[in-house]
């Protein structure tokens, strides 16, 4: 069933087990979807149009409503818990999303607009967003793909994992891995408590690096020509580079700095107790051992 | 030219402290008691020596506390555009200088002039070298062993010397001679 | 004893004689042992008075200074994490980060980052009031602001906490059991970081980083309270 609707009106489709409406989408509109369980599965097509599909249980109501601002989509449980509810929504590809649940699993394909994810339970699957891109779950993995822009990916008890993106960065988790794959930041602040994390991506001048956890290795990538001054901080963890490094102990206590290049980015490297790796670029952010084997193959490159 | 009082310690130490001083400094300022605290222990050294040779009288360890007490009312002003132990020792230069003027009858105690040098005989047959030299340096003129003490020992230079002091940087460079000389000729005994 | 010369050896000693006078200095040494030893003294002088070990006083000034600052060390407190709570002094510090153009930590809106001597508490235990100051990173201005706050830290744990304890039934125990596994996560975290600390005071990077891992817990507990308080 389609139904096409002008600004400011309601479609409620209440009773129904199978829900497929269109709205029109306006520039400017966001879209905007309060979800208790299931999935949100948002996709992108070439029509100005929103298209929500969905398949509640029958005492669910999913509302549809279009303002100014924004295209919502929200559902209310009309007696009993709220439902768990799957919706595939298929959006212009500029459109900004907005999407909450507290069950969601969240996933996103090929979207080009600012992207606000939150959820409880679930995963985020998010490959697209531009501008502002924040994805936050508690307990479920956070992944990004192709972003650019301001990005906060933020999980609480599984890993982020970030790739192909630019731009200024923050990836936090407390227990899992932080893994930035082939992703060029401006700035970065990736932090977890359990867990290990890994940069592969260029080191660019005048930008600041972050990377600290507490109980977890730290691999940090940078190539020849990088410029960084690069400051390493441990309590009781190792350091172990793939360049010939000179260090100057400054304090005892396992905290010293030095320089590649001319020292243009600043990049701090903070285990507690984990070791911290500097390696060359495409020799793994991984945690396993295997891909260190294949460093000695480059050691001619030195 | 040397950094102010490094002494034997080394420029790596010294920008090691800074950090920690930076940290401590901007706590302290909110009202951080402990780590005031690391600040004092930390500077203490340099501070007490700069009050001891400055004043050489008995009242150091009051004009000690002076120090910290104005460095704490005064922390809000330090910016951390210089080291905190830069700012702490201006400082303490100040509190020095302020409770001299303040204490004309005890100035009187002090002789001034080459006479009063040249009048004392040397304290010990058997000197234990630096002591003799501190025992000297306390019996310089006012005016010459605060030159020379914020010169030699402590590394500033002639012309900050004469802001501190109110004096023309001649008058400084004059006065440091003195004191050198009169140092000089102590120590031949 | 004073002439032309030897009035000018200081200054000479100094390198800070004009070039001509320097020059004619330097050929009356070559022919005046008297000047020659002169200025070997006055070497030696400066050497040793660069050389001079530091002066301390006799005896341990900081408690008269403690007194005069108005802080008194006897009321320091510490908790331990044991279940009897013995107390320890702690100390905590933050990097300065407003130098290094990074934003720093805000607590409730505004440059304040507060300290308390304060544990870690399970999410049933309800902790004491804490009674350390008040800290602000950052300008004079903001410094008076954050004071004018008078939160603390423990307050907002504590509060959050409470929150939670309150009304955990409204989560699904699985999400009850990620939060508390967390924070537990986070409490250990703590936990070595403040003892390493303990050992090593004025360790700049422990520090930052217990100052930053008790900012983890605060933000995991906000995060809670905001899913309970949503919760329906």
């Amino acid at each position: 069933m389609f139904v096409t609707l002008a600004s400011g009106a309601l479609a409620a489709l209440a009773f129904l087990q199978q829900i497929d409406t269109t709205v029109t989408a306006q520039q400017g509109q966001r879209l905007v979807v309060d979800s208790y369980g299931g999935e949100i599965a948002v996709k992108t097509w070439g029509r100005n149009a929103v298209r929500v599909e969905a398949d509640p249980p029958a005492r669910a109501e999913v509302q549809v409503s279009s303002s100014s601002a924004a295209v919502s989509v929200r559902s209310e449980g009309r007696r009993g818990p709220p439902a768990s509810i799957d919706y595939t929504i298929t959006v212009p590809t500029w459109m900004g999303l907005d999407l909450t649940g507290v069950y969601s699993d969240v996933k996103v394909d090929g979207v080009r607009g600012p992207i606000t994810v939150q959820t409880v339970q679930g995963e985020v699957d998010v490959a697209g967003g531009e501008g502002t891109v924040s994805l936050r779950s508690v307990q479920g993995a956070v992944k990004l793909r192709g972003a650019r822009g301001r990005i906060d990916v933020h999980s609480v008890n599984d890993e982020v994992r970030v790739s192909e993106s630019s731009g200024e960065i923050t990836a936090e988790t407390v227990n899992g891995d932080v893994a930035l794959e082939r992703v060029d930041a401006t700035s970065l602040n990736a932090t977890t408590v359990n867990g290990d994390l890994g940069y592969d991506g260029p080191i660019r001048n005048g930008g600041r690096y972050i990377l600290s956890t507490h109980n977890g290795d730290i691999t940090l990538a940078a190539s020849e020509s990088a410029s960084a001054t690069i400051m390493v901080s441990t309590f009781s963890g190792d350091f172990e580079s793939d360049f010939a490094v000179p260090l100057k102990e400054t304090r005892k206590g396992r905290r010293f700095s030095f320089t590649l290049g001319g020292g243009s980015a600043q990049v701090s490297l903070e285990s507690f107790q984990g070791t911290i790796h500097l390696v060359r670029p495409g020799h793994g952010n991984r945690d396993d051992g295997d891909d260190r084997h294949d460093r000695d193959d480059d050691d001619s490159n030195r | 030219m040397t950094l102010p009082g490094t002494g034997a310690a080394t420029l790596e130490q010294a920008t090691g402290r800074t950090d920690a001083d930076a940290v401590d400094a901007t706590l302290a300022a909110s009202g951080d008691a402990h780590a005031f605290e690391r600040l004092y222990r930390a500077h203490l050294g340099r501070v007490s020596s700069l009050v001891r040779r400055m004043l050489s009288d008995d009242d150091t360890d009051d004009v000690i506390q002076d120090v910290f007490v104005r460095a704490w009312q005064k922390l809000g002003t330090f910016r951390g555009e210089s080291a905190f132990g830069t700012w702490l020792h201006r400082l303490a230069v100040n509190v020095i200088l302020g409770r001299r003027e303040t204490l004309g009858i005890r100035r009187q105690r002090h002789l001034d002039g080459d006479m009063a040098l040249e009048s004392v005989p040397s304290r010990r047959t058997t000197p234990e070298i630096s002591m003799d030299f501190e025992a000297a340096i306390a019996r310089l003129p006012n005016g010459a062993r605060q030159v020379f003490v914020l010169h030699d020992v402590e590394g500033y230079r002639h012309e900050e010397i004469a802001t501190m002091l109110g004096l023309a940087t001649g008058t400084s460079k004059s006065q440091l001679h003195r004191a050198r000389m009169a140092l000089r000729r102590h120590l031949e005994r | 004893m004073s002439d032309q010369w030897t009035d000018r050896l200081s200054e000479y000693l100094d390198d800070e004689l004009p070039p001509d006078e320097r020059a004619a200095l330097e050929t009356h040494l070559r022919h005046c042992t008297a000047c020659g030893a002169a200025l070997a003294d006055l070497k030696r002088i400066v050497t040793r008075a660069r050389g001079l070990e530091d002066r301390l006083p006799d005896r341990d000034l900081w408690p008269g200074i403690a007194a005069r600052i108005g802080a008194n060390s006897g009321e320091a407190r510490a908790i331990d994490l044991g279940a009897e709570r013995a107390r320890r002094r702690w100390s905590f510090s933050l990097p300065q980060l407003a130098a290094a153009g990074l934003a720093l930590m805000a607590l409730s809106g505004g440059s304040v980052w507060l300290l308390q001597p304060h544990g870690n508490v399970p999410l049933a235990a309800h902790p004491a009031a804490p009674t350390m100051p008040v800290l602000a990173v950052g300008n004079s201005a903001a410094s008076l602001r954050a004071r004018a706050a008078g939160q603390s830290y423990a307050a907002a744990v504590s509060d959050l906490e409470r929150v939670l304890q309150q009304n955990r039934g409204r989560l699904n125990s699985t999400t009850v059991q990620v939060i508390e596994r967390n924070l537990a996560t986070i409490d250990s975290a703590i936990a070595q970081a403040q003892r390493a600390l303990d050992a090593d005071s004025a360790n700049v990077y422990l520090n930052s980083h217990l100052a930053e891992t008790r900012q983890r817990k605060l933000e995991l507990l906000r995060q809670a309270a905001a899913l309970v308080s949503s919760a329906s």
